[in-house]
Order: structure tokens, then sequence, then C-alpha cells
């Protein structure tokens, strides 16, 4: 048993960060190359262990999916291990086991990224699985039938634990039909609804050279990996990439609720926002270092109200999710039924306080400190610099501006704590998505917004 | 790391250490103080932070009956003050400097884990000597704290259907030995437990004799020992928990555990009584494991999964143990399949390998797997002080990691027969079903 939830989420908020200012840790030099199909190569040599971690992104995650049909690139994505031109689905599993690699696919809202580990003993059968699964996947229709329902099962068994499907209820209620709205995995219907021409369609218009960042982070030498990859890459065909709309997403105004009837809950899982920011907002730093403070470690107000000082729950948290469109801001936390209302009026009346009270000096500089103390973790290995530098890639950026983190985080004011309050944390324009046990929390949470909504658990969709 | 060990653990398929990488490679060095703690230090400067792991031999399995979930208990309340850090000052200090922590308990083991920047190592040895010498006990903080693992509870067992029938099997695979119960305990135990109860735990097994440190970052060794003889050595030593004497006896007949309950999917669940850590058939257990469950070519993968299509996962978890633990199975049905159904697919799988025999090149693979995992538990400091002190802790010295490698290429293909015949016999198991419940009434 463990003692904190906290960390995983804070994760995300430093993933896109770096350091380099400030002595110790230097990242060490990438290598760029745009082949002449259009596919850049990300190339940083780190010795220190044996290993070879690749991470391919592929422009246009679940937001390219067509309406109805939520699911097709997470699916396709899946399907890539499942058959190629020259290897069955069972020959691409005992071919990838047998040399120990690792091979996973995650589709998000905005991308699809491929993440492959192997031993550097190992890079020539690595890339050349690699290589064929990302260039020549056939979609063998019996594989593609098969996924669709274990997936179909896979959100079925998810509805069985509130943590897991939380985000998916909450995204579809503050975002409604906007693409940001609609599950990246799909829903029982959605799935159920698609094709293998869903798929084809797919891989034929995201899964181009152009569409493609490949980065490569381990133990190897960088020239002698350029031309490993432009070998098995360089004569991936150039195709069109057609576009998709992706609107800018409108925050919530007022009040809204919706209660999710799960008959067996003890307890009430919740999550309280609206919109948040997106990638590229210049204010991201700053609302890191405040909402390290509100929601984003364990001294947190919101973990320090709702966990230390009352005992009401394990962990509460909140975080910003940073999109290429504004992404959701959410608080989430969890508690017994009887204390469903005690929990969320100690919620937002923290909240209240961070507009009404701000920040001190003291805590400035204490999540400064842990920003920056923390950060060299989340830098440290082989899949994790991959991940960084394809992500940053998809964004336009570069090192750059992980060189300059530490001088950002130190530039910040308490005018900007302000500023950042007062701009990104909604006081008024609230989401509330609850998943508990209506008969128990039904009442005492319709005083929350003027407008109540209710679904239960078992019911198709989100 | 985010789950919750002895619970989840089902989840996840814990890859233990494989080793071709020579000792050498890593910079290891030790020292054991007066008061007895013995220290591992590994220096690395590849990052300029520091992982700084405590482990304690305490656990579960050192409670009794009416007190289950103490040790977890003990664990959170570790973080609420001491005499010179007081209340929420252990977090506070630490986070201000730019460091985290956490902690986790299992039947054996209780394990306090500090992340934090080079500049923080002094400070890291002030809080930790604080509350190992000095823990105080407020009552208003024992009851709050007493809310917060009740909460705990609720979202990794009652919100988790894996977790509550997990509980069911434990409960009764062992009769005898205190793995029967819940690490987190039961939920009665949480709501009862004294002050008592607590400080008798705290003397019990918070002996600096009884615990190791475990330093892995941007360290040097001579720095870290004049610490720790300025800010542990100090604190006595006093004795050890009483060793736990019972064993678990023979099984004389299969069980069943069911559970109904609200749920959407059912679950199936086999535990099969196998040996701890320290036994001759550990690593042959551990090939078997992985040749059987990891990776979407293993074969109970393969099987059921992808041809029979009877599952929607299917998992095989052991781990280093103190004591003789259980092999857990456990796969989850899919929609309209039932439990029984799978059980029997698992069972032809068991018996294809108690009989027939098992190729070189899936032998190879499995060894292969457990190689490459143990690269990726070592790429981090935090990784590296977790795997040294699991070994130090429950194979009896940390350079049983670079053995490892050796242990496992002396795993013949008969090993694997001669294991699967010995432990996976009906008689010696227990199989849970939760089968899913509609709701009465509202």
């Amino acid at each position: 048993m463990l003692r904190r939830t906290l960390q995983s989420l804070t994760v995300i908020l430093l993933m896109a960060v770096s350091v380099a200012a400030q002595g110790g840790l230097q990242l060490p030099p990438a290598k760029r190359v745009k082949l002449a199909n259009g596919l850049t190569l990300i190339l940083v040599e780190q010795r220190e262990i044996p290993l070879i971690s690749v991470n391919l992104l592929v422009r246009g995650g679940s937001v390219a999916d067509p309406a109805g049909r939520e699911g097709v690139a997470d699916l396709t994505a899946e399907l890539l291990r499942k058959g190629t031109g020259r290897r069955t689905a069972e020959q691409l599993a005992a071919e990838l086991d047998f040399i120990g690699a690792s091979f996973s696919a995650l589709t998000t809202n905005d991308y699809t990224t491929i993440a492959v580990e192997f031993l550097r003993k190992d890079q020539t059968k690595g890339l050349d699985l690699l290589a064929d699964t990302v260039l020549n996947p056939t979609f063998p229709a019996p594989e593609v039938e098969k996924l669709i329902r274990q997936s179909i099962d896979q959100i079925k068994a998810g509805r069985d634990r509130a943590p897991s499907v939380i985000g998916n209820y909450f995204n579809g209620y503050l975002y409604g039909s906007h693409p940001y709205g609609r599950p990246v995995g799909g829903d029982e219907r959605s799935l159920a609804a698609i094709t293998r021409d869903d798929l084809l369609t797919c891989y034929r218009d995201r899964y181009s050279p152009a569409n493609t960042i490949l980065a490569l982070a381990g133990d190897f030498v960088a020239s002698e990996m350029e031309q490993e990859l432009t070998a098995r890459f360089g004569a991936w065909a150039v195709k069109p990439t057609p576009a998709f709309s992706l609107p800018e997403p409108l925050p919530v105004k007022g009040k809204r609720l919706l209660l999710v009837d799960k008959p067996d809950s003890t307890q009430t899982f919740y999550q309280i926002g609206n919109l948040g920011i997106a990638r590229s907002n210049s204010d991201r730093v700053y609302i890191n270092v405040v909402n390290t403070l509100f929601g984003g470690r364990f001294t947190s107000r919101l973990n320090d109200a709702l966990r230390v000082t009352s005992g009401l729950t394990y962990g509460a948290n909140s975080f910003f999710s940073e999109r290429r469109q504004p992404g959701p801001f959410v608080i989430s936390t969890y508690t017994r039924n009887e204390t469903t209302g005690k929990a969320i009026d100690l919620t937002l009346e923290v909240l209240k306080q961070l507009h009404e009270k701000g920040v001190s000096e003291t805590e400035l500089t204490s999540a400064k400190n842990y920003l920056k103390g923390q950060f060299p973790p989340r830098v440290e290995t082989t899949d994790q610099l991959a991940a960084q530098m394809a992500q940053l890639a998809y964004y336009g950026l570069d090192e750059r501006e992980l060189n300059d983190y530490y001088r950002r985080i130190d530039s910040m004011t308490l005018d900007d704590a302000r500023r950042v309050i007062r701009q990104y944390y909604p006081l008024d324009n609230l989401v509330f998505v609850l998943i508990g046990k209506r008969a128990e929390i039904g009442e005492a949470v319709k005083k929350y917004a003027p407008v109540v909504d209710h679904k239960v658990i078992t019911q198709a969709g989100f | 790391m985010r789950q919750a060990t002895g619970l989840l653990l089902l989840l996840t398929l814990l890859i233990s250490a494989g080793v071709s990488a020579q000792a050498q490679q890593f910079n290891i060095r030790t020292h054991t103080l007066k008061n007895g703690m013995k220290i591992i230090v590994e220096e690395d400067r590849s990052i300029p932070n520091v992982a700084l792991y405590i482990f304690y031999r305490i656990g579960s399995r050192n409670e009794r009956p009416g007190t289950t979930g103490l040790s977890h208990f003990f664990e959170h309340m570790m973080f609420n003050g001491a005499k010179k850090y007081g209340p929420k000052q252990f977090d506070r200090v630490m986070e201000d400097a730019g460091g985290s922590n956490n902690a986790y308990t299992s039947e054996d083991v209780t394990v306090y884990q500090d992340w934090f920047p080079k500049s923080a190592l002094e400070l890291i040895f002030d809080l930790e000597s604080d509350r190992i010498a000095n823990l105080s006990f407020d009552p208003q903080v024992v009851e709050s704290e007493r809310g917060v693992v009740a909460s705990e509870r609720r979202t990794s067992i009652d919100a988790n259907n894996f977790g509550v029938l997990y509980e069911q099997l434990g409960a009764a695979a062992f009769t005898a030995h205190p793995y029967q119960w819940p690490v987190v305990g039961w939920m009665v135990d949480i709501e009862n437990w004294k002050m008592e109860d607590l400080k008798r735990h705290f003397e019990m097994g918070y002996s600096p004799s009884n615990a190791t440190m475990v330093v892995s970052g941007d360290v040097r060794m001579e720095e870290v020992v004049l610490l720790a003889e300025k800010y542990i050595e100090p604190i006595a030593s006093h004795a050890a928990p009483p060793p736990v004497t019972t064993r678990e006896p023979e099984q004389l007949g299969e069980r069943r555990v069911t559970v109904s309950k609200f749920a959407q999917l059912p679950i199936l669940m086999m535990g099969y009584h196998v040996p701890e850590a320290k036994h001759a058939d550990f690593y042959a257990l551990k090939v078997l494991q992985t040749l059987l469950f990891t990776g979407q070519s293993s074969r109970m993968y393969q099987r059921i999964v992808d041809r029979d299509q009877l599952a929607i996962s299917v998992s095989g978890s052991f781990d280093a143990s103190f004591d003789p633990t259980l092999f857990i199975v456990s796969a989850q049905p899919k929609d309209g399949i039932e439990p029984g159904a799978v059980e029997r697919v698992i069972d032809e799988e068991l018996e294809r390998l108690k009989n027939g025999p098992v190729a070189e090149e899936e032998l190879e693979k499995a060894k292969n797997i457990l190689l490459a995992g143990f690269y990726r538990q070592m790429k981090t400091i935090s990784g590296k002080a977790n795997t040294l002190g699991t070994y130090e802790v429950f194979f009896g010295d940390y350079q049983k990691l670079f053995t490892a490698a050796e242990e496992y290429r002396k795993v013949k293909r008969e090993d694997l027969q001669r294991v699967a015949r010995e432990y996976f016999r009906s008689r010696n198991r227990t199989v849970a079903t939760l089968t899913p419940e509609k709701p009465s009434g509202k």
C-alpha cells in the first residue's frame, strides 16, 4: 500500500520541460535530420546502459477520428503489430519477445506514439521490426475483429473502476461535441461501428513520412544510426495528409453537474474544472508553479485540506492537461459517500482562498525549488529523452526551450502568480462530474449547479 | 511508481532481475553503523539527484488478528511529526528543498523513499533520523490519518474488483500464516486499532538494526558515511521483531471461493502455494512465470487472449517473499464467458507444460526477457535503489543481483517441468471467482 497518489499527475505537467541552467544537468545534444521524403529524425546519444529507446510520433490522434467512429486512431496504432506484409501477428510477438523488446502504441487526442525499446546488441532486429510494423501493416481482418471485440470488453471492464473512466465522462461533459470531448479509445457503440476500411483510411491519411517524427535516444553512435534509419525509412513514399478541423474549444459558462450512478460505490469520485491551456501558452511554466502550490504536490493546498488536515480522502490534486488546443483544467479527488458534500464544499473553499489570498513569497520559492529539484528524474532515461524530443518537435520546439526552463521558473514574481490565478483558475464557471451512489449522494450534490444531468455507469458511451 | 503493493501487483508483471552485467559497472560500497544499520551506496552522477530508500524488515506478516493493517498505518504515521519536525513539517521541509517522498508496505517490509536534489542530502538525513529516533503520536493526527487509510482501502479494494477478489483468495489460501490478511488491513481493524498498538509496533519494528539504507545517485560514499554517523548512528538499537515461526500447513485439497457483486465482467484468480525467495526453486519459477505470462507471445496470452479469445487479459504474479507465498494466475474473462471456461484452458496449458517438452528457443526467449527487464529496472537511480535493497533484504545480499543471471542460465527445460509438476497441482491451489451481480431494488 502506498501513501501517495499525486506524483503521476505532476509528471504530466513537467513532461515537456527541462534543465540545463544551474549547473549539473546538461541534456545530451540532439542531432536533427530531415530525410528527402520529409521524415524528421532526432537522435540523442546516451550511453550509460546498453539500451536503445525509440519514440515514433504520428500527428493526428483521436481528434482526426470520424464522429461516431471514435477509437479509430487508437485501434490503428494497436494493429500495427498484428500483421505485416512479412510477418503474422504471432511472428511479430515472438520476434519482439525473443529479444526482450518492449513495444507500445499510445494514442492521445493530438497524436499517436509508438514506443519501442531493445538492447543495443539487438539493434538490427529491433529496427527491422519497428520499420516493418510502421511501413507494412496489413490490418488482417480477423485481427481487426478480435481487437475490436477485446476493446469493447476493456471499456466494460473499465466501468468497474471509477477512477479509470471518470476522465472520459469529464471530457465528454466539458467539451460536448468538440473533438476533445470524444473518448480516445472509443466507446461500446463507436467501436462496434468501426470497420477495417476506417483503419486503412486512418493509416493512409496519417502514417506518412512528413507527418511523422522519429526520435531515438540511447546507446548508439548518431551518425551510424542515421544511416540505419535512412536505409529503412528513406524509401517511405511521400503521400498527402488530408487536413482535419480542430476548432478552438469554448469554456463552459456557469455551472453544470453530471452525476454518474454506480450503485456499488462506497466513495464518490469527482472532478471539477473547465478549459485549461494549450501547450503553446506562454504562461505554462508560471501556471505549473502556481499549480504546484494549489494541487500539484503532497503539501499542496488541496491535498493539505482534504487529506492531511481533515482525513476526507487518500489524495486530492489538480492538473492542466496541455494540448494543441486548450486541454482541461481538472481538480480530482474522492471521498466516502457520507462526506461527499463536505469534501466538495472544502474543495470549492480552497479554490476560493486561492483567489482571495493568493500565494506568499515563501510559497513561491518553495514551489520553484520543488519543480527544479524534481525535474532531472524526468529526463533521466533514454525512453524519457526520446519521448521528450518527439513531443517538442511536434509542437515546433527544441531543447532550447528545455534549457530555458530554470531561468523561466526563476523569473516568476508574485505579480505573475496573481495574474495567473485570476486568468487561469475558474471560479464561477465550473463543470462537476461525479461517479458515485446516486441513492446516497444525489440530494447532497444538487446545490452545486442549476443544471444537473444524470447517467448510469452501465450505459454505453460516456 | 504509484501502484499499491500487495494488491495491485496482480495487474503488473513484475520482472525480477536477470543479469549479465558485471558488478564493476556499478560503483557500490557498503558500511555498517555501530547500531547495526547497513548502508549500501551506489554512486551515479548521471543526474544531480539522489534516491534514498530505507527498508525496514517489518510488514503485515508481523501483525496479529485484530490489528491487521497496522504496519501500513504506521507507514503513514511516519510522516506525521516527530520531535524536531512536528506535524506536516516532514513533507513541507522536504518539498521546500526540492525533494519528494513516498513509502510502501508489503507483507514483509516497509520501505521509505526520498527523491531529492543532491543539495538536500544532509537535510534528508536530519529528517529521517528525527522520525526514527523520536516519532510522536498526536491523537488528533492518528484519527485524521485513520480516515485517510480508510479512503485508501475504499479505493484499492472497494473500487477495484481485483482487489476484492485478491483479498478473499488470500484469506482462503492461508489458514495459519499471516499472509492470510490484506496489507491494508480489514476495515474493522482500521477503525479499531489503538494508540498502544501503534507504539508497540514502533518499538517492535523500527530499530536501526532492523533496517537497511540504500543511497543511489550523485553522492560520495564518504559523505554518506559521515552523515550517517552524525545522524543515524547515535540512535540506539533494540530487539528485532520476534521471528514469525508459523508455517502454513500443507494444503490437503483444492479450495474454492466465490464473490458475487455488482460488476460488468467476471474475474478468475488462482493461487498456488510456492516457496520463498531464498528457496532453490525461486529462479525456475521466475523463468516459468515469464514463459507462461510475459509478452504477447507467451503461452497463456497466445492461447487464452489471442487464439481461444476467452479473456481480455491473463497474468501471473510471483514475487520475492520471506515466507512461502502464492503464485497467482488471474484472468478477466470476456463478457459472457464463464470463469470456469478460462480455468479449463489454463489447466490445459499447465498440463502441457508438465508433460510436453519446452523448446530450447522458448527457454532462451524467457531468459532474454528477464535480462532486458534487469536493464530496465536499472535505468534510474530510483530503480537501482529499490533493486539493490530488494536483493539485500529478500535474498540476504545485494550482490545476489549480480549472480542472478547465472542462476537463470542454470535453469534447464527439465526444471520447468519439475516445478510445474511440484507446485501447479489442484490440491495445492485456491480458485477464486468473481461473478457479476446486478444491483437489487433501487
